[in-house]
């Protein structure tokens, strides 16, 4: 996944692990940036009675550099609160929910929303709905627009949403950790089966969404466009249970314990010994994770789990050929010269963020390849909801990318085709065309059906 | 055994200002730390002290019982202390959003005495 339950640790507390970032030109106001952060992963919508909510002991931040040195210039910092009206019940909600202040909703989180730059912070929020989560039609009979009423505008050009929304990522889960099987090209497989098409194994599901709209000039430093994107999620040190009142207690400095930039980084490239050191790191220190970038994992795995499939990308695993054109997409960037008109290269620090040049507006006829797709304003661009992140990954790890920096290396023919084959109009419940951009969360009613 | 003014110092030049002062700027000492109910674990002892009218002997002999600890929560929400490794003193004091770390080898034995 794209970073879902990607670490032991962090798999062990889904309300603190995240799962996707997003950062891209708005494309219905081109000049501002939305930056969103997933948290919750896999959520059946039907999960009650105590459904999905945001932990109010986890400190959640969205996180800019503008000057290339992977640390925060800017963090968007979220805080939770829950309010319980009527502990007598058992319901999530006593009646229909018609409003965010109906109180039928008996379960109801809010949040405050402030800004730290510059080595002080400023509220930007106190007290913001969010909405409830979509239970099905007797209990939130008209969700889409009570999802909306959640919308809040701060000022300054600011709007921030956090709620539950519809899982937007699309992979074949089933497949891919099933010894990197990928149902299009099985029959090739170490192990064949016939060919089939893929699963969208997060189809159906929801997550629980932080997104906030910024205007670019409020991110950006006079002559650099790039920014680096990531979020985190922080406890507090120690956290012991509370019998006598039922409930956790928490003291000390919040410390790390989740991170996300670009995604599949942690999921895939980091390996098991080293996740949970990764996620509680800043980007800047991500220097020391740079060789299983350079000489991944999952390039030695290919021509192994698909033999005579990848025989190019095996001669230059053998060589230990170091993937530069990896390190320049996931770690710095790309430099300009590389790919005509483009760069979004913030650098030399080796730091793992999701790099948006914002000077590039948005493509009117996106394509969900991205740069791959000969389109600049998606991933490894920034990252766009619609981006088959999976499929530019895997090409790009496979060699299709290496002649970016390698004029000699020629891709297996393999490389330019293979994909986990799940796009996204196998999504359910589609993007939405206006902030928050996710799609309406699935009601519990229905799925799973 | 350390003293406060050393235990500062050293404190200040790991950042704390005072490290004798609790997020809402009570001063912590060994008395108020042994105002604990103790859990003994693998790797260390962690204390909290959910509330402080409770004696150090009062603390200790209400630990046995699971469950049965404070319930009476402190205004400035929980004091956490962990000892990290007894033989060496190694304790830290959590409080509030601050951190203060503590090398005190009586303390930490008297800790884990109280923790049985």
């Amino acid at each position: 996944m794209s970073s879902h339950r990607e670490a032991p640790e962090i798999s062990k507390d889904p309300v603190a692990d995240s799962t996707d970032v997003y950062a891209f030109v708005s494309p219905d106001k081109p000049n501002t940036v939305t930056l969103i952060a997933n948290y919750i992963p896999l959520q059946l919508p039907s999960g009650g009675p105590n459904f999905y909510e945001f932990g109010d002991d986890v400190l959640y931040e969205i996180h800019i550099d503008n000057d290339g040195d992977g640390q925060a210039d800017i963090s968007y910092q979220f805080r939770f609160s829950t309010t319980v009206r009527d502990p007598g019940t058992f319901l999530y909600n006593t009646g229909p929910i018609g409003s965010l202040s109906d109180p039928n909703w008996n379960r109801v989180q809010t949040y405050d929303v402030s800004v730290v730059a510059g080595g002080s912070s400023s509220t930007l929020g106190r007290g913001l709905p969010c909405p409830p989560c979509n239970i099905g039609p007797r209990s939130t009979p008209n969700y889409a627009a009570l999802a909306a009423a959640a919308v809040n505008s701060l000022g300054g050009g600011i709007s921030v949403f956090a709620g539950q929304r519809a899982e937007a990522f699309f992979v074949d889960l089933g497949s891919i950790f099933d010894l990197g099987d990928l149902r299009p090209f099985q029959n090739l497989h170490l192990i064949p089966t016939p060919a089939a098409p893929g699963v969208n194994a997060t189809n159906d599901l929801n997550v629980h969404s932080i997104a906030i709209q910024v205007p670019i000039s409020t991110v950006t430093r006079s002559g650099r466009p790039t920014i680096g994107v990531w979020t985190s999620a922080s406890r507090q040190k120690a956290r012991i249970y509370d019998a006598d009142a039922g409930e956790y207690v928490n003291a000390g400095p919040f410390v790390q314990v989740s991170r996300l930039g670009n995604p599949l980084v942690n999921e895939v490239v980091i390996p098991l010994g080293q996740k949970d050191l990764w996620n509680s790191l800043p980007p800047s220190d991500d220097k020391k994770f740079a060789g299983y970038v350079t000489q991944p994992g999952l390039a030695a795995l290919l021509p192994v789990l698909y033999p005579k499939t990848f025989p190019n990308l095996a001669a230059a695993v053998a060589a230990k050929t170091p993937r530069a054109d990896l390190e320049a997409i996931l770690l710095t960037g790309i430099p300009s010269g590389i790919i005509t008109g483009f760069t979004n290269f913030t650098g030399p620090v080796l730091a793992d963020m999701l790099r948006l040049n914002t000077s590039i507006p948005p493509a009117k006829s996106p394509s969900i390849l991205g740069l791959l797709g000969n389109d600049p304003a998606g991933f490894p661009n920034g990252r766009r909801v619609t981006d088959d992140v999976v499929t530019i990954e895997i090409r790009a790890i496979a060699g299709l990318t290496l002649p970016l920096v390698d004029t000699h290396f020629t891709p297996d023919g393999a490389a330019k085709v293979v994909t986990d084959f799940t796009t996204a109009p196998t999504i359910d419940s589609p993007p939405m065309n206006a902030f928050p951009y996710l799609g309406v969360p699935y009601d519990g009613f229905d799925h799973p059906s | 055994m350390p003293s406060h003014d050393a235990r500062r110092a050293s404190a200040e030049r790991a950042g704390d200002p005072d490290p004798l002062a609790g997020s809402s700027g009570r001063r912590l000492s060994r008395r108020s730390m042994l105002h604990t109910v103790a859990t003994a674990g693998a790797a260390g002892l962690a204390a909290t002290a959910l509330g402080a009218a409770a004696s150090p002997a009062a603390a200790a002999t209400r630990h046995p019982s699971p469950g049965s600890g404070s319930t009476a929560k402190a205004a400035s929400g929980p004091l956490v202390v962990h000892v990290r490794d007894a033989r060496s003193g190694d304790i830290e004091v959590f409080s509030g959003t601050s951190q203060t770390r503590l090398r005190d080898k009586d303390l930490a034995a008297r800790i884990a005495r109280a923790a049985g």
